[in-house]
């Protein structure tokens, strides 16, 4: 589903990625750790071009989506993201962040728009807050109108950065509860986390990337209780 | 007492200020609704990606904001009588580009203060960058514009009293002929001077509750 080659950003001077080469298969869940300014975001982002890449080759579902002649827009409504902060916005209801996209990148209805968000929300668990304003939610349940807001463009993949570290605790769970359905009904994901009992138990597969690089790769029980290389030693040790 | 105060002089020299006061404000209304154009048109122009516009916005800014306006205005009618434009077109195409400038830096700043998050996240469900602006960081940043649109209003139309310098019958030119003839010129200044407070500080207690609110 998503092919990354020699994948290299440099922002100025400073190289952050420094020669990626990844693979998402379909229905595939990859989670990413590593330290703090290793670059995971900064992956992430290439990936539906939100960071324009230096160099390399990004293909998803065949499409070489770092080919300039590609329509990035085309590209990146296929391509659910969801951030930390989850982005809703604020002068737009719940139904209005959900029906946006459908709306002005797909071109239905309204009302076909609704029939779209409203399902979705009721997947999120939040259909009693479709008329509600983003400021009269918590943070989990903003960030599970982020989800269906992505969902509402039925992406091929989704992928999310961090989309729990900026949850009070007792929020996260229902967050990652999301996230697990939703991996469970086979969507290709890509989840950059710090919530390492949902990378062992719902993630095929775990990227260590550490200085810009792939540092070690395998599925999670590998990763976790068997790592390899002594970066990944020392980082399990730190956060476990 | 009804007949003194309809006798005193600063009841008498209303009806010839009314008219000044009528022109005051349709320079200001007009040349604002025109600068806020202009000005939407500039401020985007500094954050564009093309450099060009970029360029032409910043020098027009920077022009105009370093420029005294009496000498704009002096400009703009002396510059532009060659093609025989009147006094009063003259007036609100100087209110309009002087604004404008202003304005525009009003509208980069809301701009610029939406987070960046807000953009990325409408590019990400495949918005195009027009459409991003439109339906997301424009209607949020308005908001934030609105009470320094407000403060640009007063001074706009304080500013249009530089306008009896060539001619244009505003308030205060109004009132200059008037006193110059029944040399009544207290009178006739305090009047003017509460025309102009009566739109000013209303438009102060209005926009200080908006600020409020949109804090909030
Ligand atoms: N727009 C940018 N301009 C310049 N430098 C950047 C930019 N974005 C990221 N960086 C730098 O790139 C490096 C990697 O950042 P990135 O956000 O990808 O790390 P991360 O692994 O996601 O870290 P964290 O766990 O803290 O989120 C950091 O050194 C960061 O300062
Ligand atoms: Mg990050």
């Amino acid at each position: 589903m998503i092919k990354v080659r020699d994948l290299h950003k440099s922002f100025g001077d400073l190289e952050v990625l420094k020669g990626i080469d990844a693979q998402v298969n379909e229905q595939e869940v990859v989670c990413v750790i590593g330290p703090s300014g290793s670059g995971k975001s900064t992956f992430l982002r290439c990936l539906n071009l939100l960071e324009e890449v230096t160099s390399g080759e990004v293909i998803i579902d065949g499409d070489v989506i770092t080919d300039s002649r590609v329509d990035i827009n085309e590209i990146r409504s296929q391509v659910g993201m969801v951030f930390q902060h989850f982005n809703l916005f604020p002068h737009k209801t719940v139904l209005e962040n959900i029906t946006l996209g459908p709306i002005k990148v797909k071109g239905m209805y309204e009302e076909q728009a609704k029939d779209v968000a409203i399902p979705l929300l009721e997947k999120v668990g939040l259909s009693d807050k479709a008329d509600a304003y983003p400021d009269s939610l918590s943070g989990g349940q903003k960030q599970r109108v982020a989800i269906a807001r992505s969902l509402a463009m039925n992406p091929k993949v989704m992928l999310f950065d961090e989309p729990t570290s900026a949850l009070d605790p007792e929020l996260v769970g229902d967050v990652l509860q999301v996230m697990k359905d939703l991996a469970e009904e086979g969507m290709t994901m890509v989840v950059v986390t710090h919530e390492m009992g949902f990378a062992k138990e719902v993630g095929d597969r775990v990227l260590f990337m550490d200085e810009g690089i792939i540092m070690e790769e395998g599925n999670p029980k590998q990763i976790f209780d068997n790592p390899q290389n002594p970066r990944t030693q020392s980082f399990l040790s730190k956060i476990l | 007492m009804i007949d003194y105060l309809m006798d005193s002089a600063y009841v008498k020299s209303l009806p010839y200020l009314w008219e000044g006061i009528q022109l005051t404000l349709y320079i200001t209304i007009v040349g604002l609704f025109l600068g806020f154009i202009m000005g939407a048109i500039a401020g985007l122009g500094r954050l564009s990606k093309v450099s060009i516009l970029r360029w032409i916005s910043t020098v027009y800014v920077e022009v105009v904001r370093g420029t005294p306006i009496l000498a704009q205005v002096l400009f703009i009618y002396y510059g532009l009588t060659a093609i025989n434009i009147g006094e009063i077109t003259a007036a609100i195409i100087a209110i309009t580009m002087n604004a404008g400038a202003y304005i525009a830096e009003i509208v980069r700043g809301a701009v610029y203060s939406i987070d960046k998050g807000q953009g990325e996240a409408g590019r990400a469900i495949g918005l195009t960058e027009r459409q991003t602006m439109r339906y997301i960081i424009w209607p949020q940043a308005f908001k934030r514009m609105i009470p320094p649109l407000g403060n640009q209003f007063i001074i706009s139309l304080k500013d249009t009293s530089l306008f009896s310098v060539i001619a244009v019958g505003e308030v205060l030119y109004m009132a200059k002929q008037y006193y110059n003839t029944t040399f009544e010129i207290f009178e006739t200044l305090i009047m003017v001077c509460i025309f102009y407070l009566i739109i000013t500080i209303p438009t102060s207690i209005i926009l200080r509750r908006v600020e409020r609110k949109l804090d909030v």
